[in-house]
């Protein structure tokens, strides 16, 4: 047995080493193209269709295990679209119990038009086994490029299943969470719509809402325990941010989640530019005792403007199906900082309105600049007893130094998108 | 007429779910394909690794860690992890920063010690990873990138060292905030000893990580990874100055610590056997 292996083994060499008889992929496209019933390139046409008629038996030719079998084509179906038929899966223990030589048989006539399928045609989902034919001898091309090769995925990553040019997206971020926040917290939603100009183009408008914003924990610590506590401008807060941009997906390609499920994913980069709203915490969270009754008085933050806004952001975009995809990003917000006015009010502002605190001036009949929000320092909270006067100095510290930085906000974003 | 048109009816209906059958099959084929044909399955090798880590956030100290692992993976999936290695830490700017002025702040005189200033060096962890996901990627038109994604997770224990920003045994000057044998008040990099209450101790780490890993070629492969090590934190607090300033030990032992956090971006390097 082992000297006939050999010897096909030879044969299969050099019939490898022979000019290849089959037409550019080009002219396989458009043949395949004429006769829909052959199976054309790419992954999915790659794949033979049933078989119309019963598998034939390989006329005159011996077989050799290790070399691809010859399809066998009547006589009349000369004109009809070459095919190389698909690679059979590389079997050892198949290949021994395979006759090397088998008698040659009759061909029965057959349609012409109907598909061509060999009889060593791979049933691809029936075993555990993959195809293995990682010997280059051993890789047959089918329609330029070898089928059953285990990298064969190459031709299954460059045919993208769902097309995304001339598409509108519309993403949802329920949850974006800021991961960098040494300073600062950040949670929010934010919303995307993509217009898909192009299959890896597409532009974008983008706004985000926080609902949470806070200065971290970190911060009040060093407050509390040494006295210390960022610059002003290295913690401030955003609002809310528009945006307008552009996303590009220069790679894509699948991913099986244990061997059962089948994704579809990009990867996403995006930048653009906008503005923003910030403000700046000014005090935090307190109780406050009037008349031996202790109430809660929440956090009070002051306007600091808006804002030049940019952002970069990378991330992977999920597809399931035509229409749904999972987006998991992270951006970075960048913008820049400067507080030398909270709520209106400027340095000036608020020595003046300190002055009056202390004298119980009113504040109407001071000469202020024409954007200082006074209101807001002025009063009692009716629910919390507390006196809005007393915050007129922790306003002044922010200004007192103006500070000026540029921010990074780099968040992850969670969110789900709607393609049509 | 009716039964003529129900006849009708009926073959499309037929016809219809047939092609959709049929599609469906196809699909089924090829999505067998892509989970099929691996071009890597790790199963049943053995791997070694090196790693290079660098912070994510950097509060008050900062970490650059070296590891080195060996694996060994007994399903495509599934691996069991011993990892070890050395962290490099330091303060940061911001914590020096603090140090120094809280010297000159003596109108703070009871306080406590701040949060998460321990710094882990060697380390040891032994770990599980499962890697669900393989993926491939298309870099350029003819070159495909295989890769597994995956979680990590794991225990094992390291070496710390905590350097307070806040107790200073023996102030050297305290407008400058000198607090070390530094032979120019001017010069920081002339001191071979500082004063800052030092300790050190030996605790239980967990870490997690989720990561890619880009296999090339036959035996070699790249990973990313983001990794977080967690370890309990433990401080002091009702810390007084004139006790610490005079070489004492002073205050209490943290009720409820909490735990520190080490998030770092590992790039590294595998090689399976």
């Amino acid at each position: 047995m082992r000297p006939i292996l050999s010897l096909a083994l030879l044969v299969a060499a050099a019939a490898q080493a022979a000019p290849p008889r089959f037409p550019p992929s080009a002219v396989v496209l458009a043949q395949a193209e004429e006769a829909p019933s052959v199976p054309g390139p790419g992954a999915e046409t790659s794949v033979p269709p049933p078989p119309a008629q019963p598998p034939e038996p390989k006329p005159e030719v011996p077989r050799a295990p290790t070399a691809r079998p010859e399809p066998t084509v009547p006589s009349e179906a000369a004109k009809a679209p070459k095919v190389e038929p698909a690679l059979a899966p590389m079997d050892d223990d198949a290949q021994d119990e395979q006759p090397v030589v088998s008698e040659p048989e009759s061909v029965p006539e057959r349609d012409v038009d109907a598909p061509v399928t060999p009889d060593d045609a791979p049933v691809l989902a029936s075993s555990d086994e993959a195809p293995r034919t990682t010997d280059a001898r051993e890789q047959r091309l089918v329609n330029g490029a070898p089928l059953y090769n285990p990298n064969v995925s190459l031709h299954i990553v460059q045919k993208k299943r769902f097309a995304d040019e001339s598409k509108h997206e519309l993403a949802l971020y329920p949850a974006v969470v800021q991961v960098n926040g040494k300073y600062t917290n950040h949670a929010g939603t934010a919303l995307h719509y993509i217009y898909h100009l192009q299959e890896n183009f597409g532009l974008q408008v983008t706004g985000q809402y926080n609902w949470h914003t806070n200065e971290s924990d970190f911060n009040l610590e060093l407050i509390d325990k040494v006295r210390e506590q960022a610059q002003a401008a290295s913690s401030l807060l955003l609002v809310w941010g528009a945006q307008a941009g552009v996303e590009v997906t220069p790679l894509y390609g699948k991913f099986a989640f244990l061997d059962d499920k089948l994704a579809q994913f990009s990867l996403v980069l995006s930048g653009g530019a906008g503005v923003g709203s910030t403000r700046h915490l000014i005090r935090p969270e307190v109780s406050n005792e009037v008349d031996g009754q202790r109430f809660n008085v929440p956090a009070r933050f002051g306007d600091t403007g808006t804002k030049f806004l940019g952002s970069v952001g990378g991330g992977f975009r999920l597809q399931f199906g035509e229409s749904y995809a999972l987006r998991l990003e992270v951006r970075d917000l960048i913008y820049t900082a400067r507080v030398d006015k909270v709520d209106g009010c400027n340095l000036a502002d608020f020595e003046q309105l300190e002055a009056a605190r202390a004298s119980g001036q009113e504040f109407g009949s001071l000469p202020l600049s024409g954007g200082c929000k006074y209101e807001k320092f002025d009063g009692v909270d009716p629910k919390t007893k507390k006196n809005y006067r007393e915050d007129i100095i922790l306003g002044r510290d922010l200004v007192a130094e103006p500070s000026s930085d540029v921010l990074n906000n780099i968040s992850f974003y969670a969110g789900f998108s709607f393609l049509f | 007429m009716n039964a003529r048109m129900l006849r009708v009816f009926a073959a499309l209906l037929v016809w219809l779910a047939a092609t959709g059958a049929a599609a469906q099959d196809d699909e089924a084929v090829l999505d067998n394909v892509v989970v099929r044909n691996r071009l890597y399955e790790p199963g049943g090798h053995l791997e070694v690794s090196l790693g290079v880590g660098l912070p994510v956030q950097s509060h008050l100290t900062a970490h650059y860690f070296f590891t080195g692992g060996v694996a060994y993976n007994l399903f495509n999936t599934f691996a069991i992890e011993a990892r070890a290695g050395y962290a490099a830490s330091r303060h940061t700017g911001l914590a020096r920063s603090i140090s120094e002025s809280f010297l000159a702040r003596e109108d703070k005189r009871v306080t406590d010690e701040l949060e998460d200033l321990w710094e882990m060096n060697f380390h040891g962890v032994a770990g599980i990873r499962w890697a669900p996901i393989y993926g491939k990627l298309s870099l350029v038109s003819d070159l495909p990138a295989h890769f597994q994604a995956y979680v990590w997770a794991g225990g094992g224990v390291g070496s710390f060292q905590r350097n307070s920003v806040i107790q200073c045994s023996q102030v050297v000057d305290r407008q400058l905030g000198v607090c070390d044998n530094r032979t120019s008040l001017e010069d920081r990099g002339s001191a071979s000893e500082n004063y800052w209450v030092r300790e050190t101790r030996m605790a239980p780490v967990v870490s997690a990580a989720v990561g890619f890993r880009f296999f090339i070629l036959d035996k070699h492969g790249v990973r990313l990874e983001l990794r977080d090590w967690v370890f309990r934190d433990n401080y002091r607090v009702n810390l007084v100055r004139d006790d610490w300033e005079a070489g004492r030990v002073t205050g209490d032992v943290a009720s409820s610590p909490g735990l520190t956090h080490l998030v770092q971006f590992d790039l590294g390097y595998t090689f399976s056997f």
